[in-house]
């Protein structure tokens, strides 16, 4: 089926333990893995956005695909998150990447997290963006897969206001339209739910009760990115992930930015990731 | 012989006294429905004299009763048919009780489903029809059930339940969800091997598959029937061929609501208001364009993402569901609901019949807040003047249809 998607984006694929991951890089230097979540690259768009641009001008950024999505195997029927980790093991080892920069937004900052705490050696910098994966009593990450269903067959409004600043944001209106979307990028915001609800649906919504006792383990440089309008994942969530890991230092709230903060200001995000590359 | 077809009275069992400015002043009559509207007072005996409608089509003869499985909403105040179930095995002495179905993912452990059924096939002696469905919409939001898992879940808790039923035990089940180290149910089922299972589809081929390969009984799930309908007979034949098995109308059921009354305007007349209270406000959240319906799409993400592209290809998100019809010529057209005369009844119940050769008719009577006596009359006018017709019509064009190749079947067998 991604025959079709392949060949209008610059996805690569790397074949490791008899599955096949696609994934997309640019630029040179030391490599950073790009973890993704729902309104960015594979989750929704085929290609790098303005965000990774920025950050491929200084670094190898490898952003792949998570099991399921844009073309990259699915895992065995019933998956959950350490299956999740266990596949980005075989995906570093195939790349041949033993010591990484490590980047993640939404549900991908929760794996890039998970990761970071079982392999703090391996993981140089850690920079998550709006990430689920916390439980935070009384701050509920919002339950994105009914709001997946569209209002009225067509209206796929209060979705667009979860991940972005607003609902008639332009970035919203573009790769979340009412009615039926582009073909691919519908297929791939179904293949992005679909991962979603196999590593996240259960406990409701995307978190694994043990990580936020873990964390102290990642003690490498860290920076916790939040936008200051994000209603899909609480901004008590960003502050226990920056109380959490030692190298995070403060919360950095992005103005007039949702969930996708990553779309909506690239340029602001992609500045404060840079910035802790080079430490 | 080709049996004509078996009729069943089908029951939701439904809220019948929200408020009249419900459809307004609520998104949604599932899941997140509140049920501060639940009226303690009202309510008292509503249960009973569900059951007691059910039990009346029993002693009309019908050939069974229909419980389902519904969470959290006002649509189906059945969260356990077993317990609806239990009470038909004490109140009724002959019809099937099908229980069409317990939802699998949604249990733990699924071999309580087993255990139960076959309490309840031996407290009915052996009249259980077992019924297992995935509830991979709605549901999946009230019992915290990943919509992407359910199907795998689903399909090995039938395995588990189909050997606790036939293969000595104790034994280990190797399951990947629910790996058991002792499966050894008491009581067994009455019924040898076991109560017929009936599984519901609508347009997975995988589904129709392993309900072909087992044995099983298909239940389409769709709610409009016309052409539709007889392609999916023939789609569901063509699968049993490819299994070397032959389609005969006791493979298959289909779910359809009738009210009958005396004339077309007596029926409309008597029927109106319960119909529209279930069009408007029970499908609403399921089968409604209007709010946000649970039942299929993206956000419940169950079937595989080719499957999903397809649908996207091949769909129109604008088009009407049920709950949509405007009007009575827009519900004649629906082929759902159909209400008149015993003639008309049995007149358009023969149209999708004609085309759709079904061995199980199952026929909801009871809409919405439809008055007791109403939906009794109706049973009864449909069992006293619609069902002989529709039983000697379908005995009759079945075994014209079907004889020769039940009887090839007999010979193969031998």
């Amino acid at each position: 089926m991604t025959s079709a998607v392949l060949e209008k984006t610059n996805l690569k694929m790397v074949e490791t333990n008899g599955r096949s991951i696609s994934y997309l890089e640019k630029g040179t230097g030391a490599p950073t893995v790009y973890l993704h979540g729902f309104a960015d690259v594979h989750g929704v768009a085929g290609d790098f956005l303005p965000f990774h641009d920025k950050l491929a001008s200084a670094t190898r950024l490898i952003a792949p695909a998570h099991p399921g999505c844009s073309g990259t195997a699915d895992l065995s029927e019933g998956y959950g998150p350490d299956d999740a980790v266990f596949h980005y093991l075989e995906f570093f080892d195939a790349m041949g990447l033993k010591e990484f920069n490590l980047i993640g937004q939404s549900a991908g900052g929760w794996i890039a997290a998970e990761i970071a705490v079982r392999y703090p050696e391996r993981v140089k910098k850690l920079g998550l963006i709006g990430a689920t994966g916390l439980f935070v009593s009384g701050e509920h990450i919002a339950d994105i897969f009914m709001h997946t269903q569209p209002e009225r067959g067509i209206d796929y409004a209060t979705l667009r206001e979860m991940l972005f600043s607003s609902a008639d944001a332009p970035l919203a209106r573009r790769y979340y339209p009412n009615g039926r979307g582009d073909l691919d990028e519908e297929t791939r915001r179904y293949e992005m739910i679909r991962f979603a609800s196999f590593v996240g649906f259960k406990p409701p919504y995307l978190y694994n009760r043990s990580l936020v006792s873990r964390l102290h383990r990642a003690k490498m440089p860290a920076a916790v990115v939040w936008g200051e309008h994000d209603r899909f994942v609480p901004r008590a969530h960003g502050e226990a992930y920056a109380a959490g890991l030692s190298g995070a230092g403060k919360l950095k709230v992005i103005a007039g930015a949702g969930n996708a903060a990553q779309m909506e200001a690239p340029d602001a995000v992609a500045d404060i990731m840079l910035d802790l590359l080079k430490k | 012989m080709i049996d004509p077809v078996q009729l069943y009275c089908w029951h939701f069992m439904s809220y019948p006294h929200l408020p009249a400015d419900f459809d307004e002043k609520y998104d949604s009559g599932w899941v997140t429905v509140p049920n501060k509207l639940w009226d303690k007072q009202r309510s008292r005996g509503l249960l009973n004299e569900y059951i007691d409608q059910l039990a009346y089509a029993d002693e009309l003869g019908f050939d069974g009763m229909v419980l389902n499985e519904h969470h959290q909403n006002i649509y189906g105040l059945m969260p356990s048919p077993n317990i609806i179930a239990a009470a038909l095995t004490q109140k009724t002495k002959r019809g099937k009780i099908v229980v069409l179905g317990n939802l699998l993912p949604l249990h733990a452990n699924p071999l309580r489903v087993a255990e139960e059924y076959a309490m309840l096939d031996n407290m009915s002696d052996g009249r259980i029809v077992a019924g297992f469905a995935p509830g991979s919409g709605p549901e999946t939001f009230n019992y915290d059930v990943s919509s992407a898992k359910s199907r795998d879940q689903f399909w090995e808790a039938v395995e588990l339940i189909r050997q606790a039923w036939t293969r000595e035990g104790p034994f280990a089940f190797e399951g990947k969800h629910y790996p058991l180290r002792y499966v050894n149910p008491w009581p067994q089922p009455t019924q040898s091997p076991h109560p017929q299972i009936w599984i519901p589809g609508a347009r997975s081929r995988d589904t129709l598959t392993q309900i072909a390969k087992n044995g099983y009984c298909y239940f389409l799930s769709s709610r409009s029937h016309g052409r539709e309908t007889g392609k999916s007979v023939q789609r569901f034949a063509d699968v049993l061929k490819a299994h070397g098995d032959t389609y005969l109308p006791r493979r298959m059921g289909i779910l359809m609501s009738t009210y009958v009354g005396e004339t077309d305007a007596i029926a409309q007349e008597e029927s109106r208001e319960g119909i529209w209270y279930f069009l408007r406000n029970c499908l609403k959240g399921h089968q409604r364009r209007v709010g946000r319906q649970l039942t299929f799409g993206p956000g419940v993400p169950y079937i595989p993402p080719n499957e999903f592209r397809e649908y996207l290809k091949n769909s129109d998100p604008t088009t009407p569901l049920l709950g949509d019809t405007q009007d009575w010529s827009d519900l004649q057209r629906s082929q759902s609901i159909i209400v008149g005369s015993p003639d008309t009844v049995y007149q358009r119940f023969m149209d999708v019949l004609e085309h759709a050769p079904v061995g199980h008719l199952l026929i909801q009577f009871h809409m919405g807040n439809m008055p007791d006596e109403c939906a009794r009359k109706s049973q009864r006018l449909f069992w006293n003047e619609v069902a002989p017709r529709l039983k000697e019509a379908t005995g009759k064009k079945y075994s014209e249809m079907f004889d020769n190749e039940s009887t090839r079947q007999v010979e193969t067998a031998k």
